[in-house]
């Protein structure tokens, strides 16, 4: 195993004496103590109104309910990878405007990024459910989730590819363009190949937020995993626990495209 | 429906939405900041099973929809016998997010400084409770001003999950699907809110970028 790099964690605190040691310990094992009564006492609850009963749990025994779960599942992944590609190539359009030296494509593309970023999801979401709709367009219900989580993201993009941009030392523009390259060589196949290495981890975090957003697809009627949740929970009447087993598979997904970043911005560091 | 007839008919409604969106998100913001600063203090103390309780609660909140969590909040908690009002269950899960996002800025807000200084104020004798209240929270808060900007942003456009429970008065989002199901409220009704929430963001962010020049430990 690697060594771990030494955080704030480690350096608060001095190798403790026997005293502090013993005061850890007991205040470790009052901790347990007290971690283990809140567990016990959330597991009680459930007994007490009965939704430990088979008849809850057992279905998740059964290989249909988690191939439908598999389904909204595939539903989700579909949505949100479409809104995530979407997001990066409209965020890199509108970060390009942002950089660029035209005065009034860069004050748009400001406004845009600014829009995006402070408007809320679901007004996006609302918008086409609503209001697109009243100038007779019809999307496809994969459309109606992937257009505003996209449009909610891409601001949030553009502002994370600007930051790799800026990262990437002045002085080799200054050299590509004493060295005679175009302007568009220059970023395209010296800043910006750069600056993507820098903001992957940032890129997947977003990647996680969009797939957060996603999550508001049942609006829509669009057939993700929490629409299919709730098709599973009409059809066995189990709510409590449909619910739950759809919250911890959403948060294990995040937690891994979470770690997924931390270790590819470990390795580009 | 062009934009006089929206105000002469709607006016007052979006002020209300407007303070009810300011509202939720001042109460979610405090309590969020509350809970962060909990969560970080158990997260970095030296008792081994708080500190997994607390990277184990980040983890929950950081990565669960918020739709997900409110969800659970109103329809699955009735089934353990746990009512809340409609204005409590948002209330909660726009306030356990943020919060799990709050300690991650407050970590990180400590990760930048040297431990170094922690040696320092130690060997000058000074004890625990004294190297965190002046030494380690000042300098954590100072250089997360900018990221705990983001996130006062962030718990304002949380809150757009009132929107999917009945509430009253509504807020920004549940006041804009509310007018365009009830009459044809068109892009203008969308954009009075989204101009509402867009300049409330922009003013948050120039104020802390105004705190964070004023504060910022240059190193």
């Amino acid at each position: 195993m690697k060594q771990k790099q030494p955080t704030i964690r480690d350096a608060l605190y001095e190798a403790p004496g026997p005293k502090a040691r013993k005061r850890i310990a007991v205040a470790t094992v009052i901790s347990i103590l007290a971690l283990a009564a809140l567990v016990i006492a959330v597991i009680r609850r459930f007994a007490e109104n009965g939704q430990l009963d088979a008849r809850y749990w057992s279905i998740f025994t059964r290989y249909t309910t988690w191939r439908f779960l598999g389904y909204g599942l595939a539903g989700t992944m579909t949505a949100a990878l479409t809104a995530g590609v979407i997001t990066f190539f409209v965020g890199l359009l509108l970060m390009m405007g942002r950089i660029s030296s035209f005065k009034v494509l860069r004050a748009l593309c400001t406004v845009l990024i600014e829009f995006s970023r402070g408007v809320p999801t679901l007004l996006f979401i609302y918008f086409f459910l609503l209001v697109v709709p009243q100038f007779g367009i019809r999307l496809p219900a994969l459309w109606k989730v992937a257009a505003p989580v996209a449009i909610s993201a891409c601001g949030v993009v553009a502002e994370v590819l600007r930051s790799g941009v800026n990262a990437v030392p002045k002085g080799q523009t200054e050299a590509a363009l004493s060295l005679g390259m175009r302007r568009s060589s220059v970023f395209f196949k010296i800043v910006f190949p750069q600056a993507l290495r820098f903001v992957v981890p940032a890129l997947i975090s977003e990647l996680v937020i969009v797939l957060k957003d996603t999550t508001f697809a049942y609006i829509v009627n669009y057939s993700d995993l929490m629409q299919n949740a709730r098709v599973l929970i009409s059809n066995y009447d189990a709510l409590l626990s449909v619910y739950l087993v759809t919250a911890v598979i959403y948060i294990l997904i995040n937690y891994i495209l979470n770690k997924i970043s931390v270790a590819v911005a470990r390795r580009t560091r | 429906m062009d934009i006089s007839a929206l105000l002469t008919q709607y006016g007052d409604k979006y002020l209300q939405a407007l303070l009810t969106t300011w509202k939720l998100t001042v109460f979610s913001f405090a309590l969020a900041f509350l809970i962060g600063i909990i969560i970080t203090v158990i997260r970095v103390c030296p008792i081994r099973p708080l500190q997994l309780f607390g990277d184990f609660y980040v983890q929950i909140f950081r990565n669960i929809p918020g739709a997900a969590l409110l969800i659970l909040l109103v329809y699955a908690l009735p089934y353990l016998n746990v009512i809340l009002s409609y204005y409590t269950c948002v209330l909660i899960a726009t306030s356990l997010i943020p919060s799990a996002f709050c300690s991650e800025y407050l970590m990180a807000g400590m990760n930048t400084i040297a431990p170094g200084q922690i040696e320092a104020a130690r060997a000058l004798g000074m004890s625990f409770s004294k190297i965190m209240k002046n030494v380690v929270i000042p300098q954590a808060l100072r250089s997360s001003v900018l990221s705990l900007t983001n996130l006062l942003v962030a718990t304002m456009l949380t809150t757009a999950l009132a929107s999917q429970v009945p509430m009253n008065p509504m807020d920004l989002t549940g006041l804009v699907s509310h007018i365009n199901t009830h009459a044809v409220g068109g892009v203008t009704a969308f954009l009075i809110s989204a101009v509402l929430y867009c300049a409330t963001a922009v003013v948050i962010g120039q104020i802390g970028a105004r705190i964070d020049r004023k504060v910022r430990i240059l190193r």
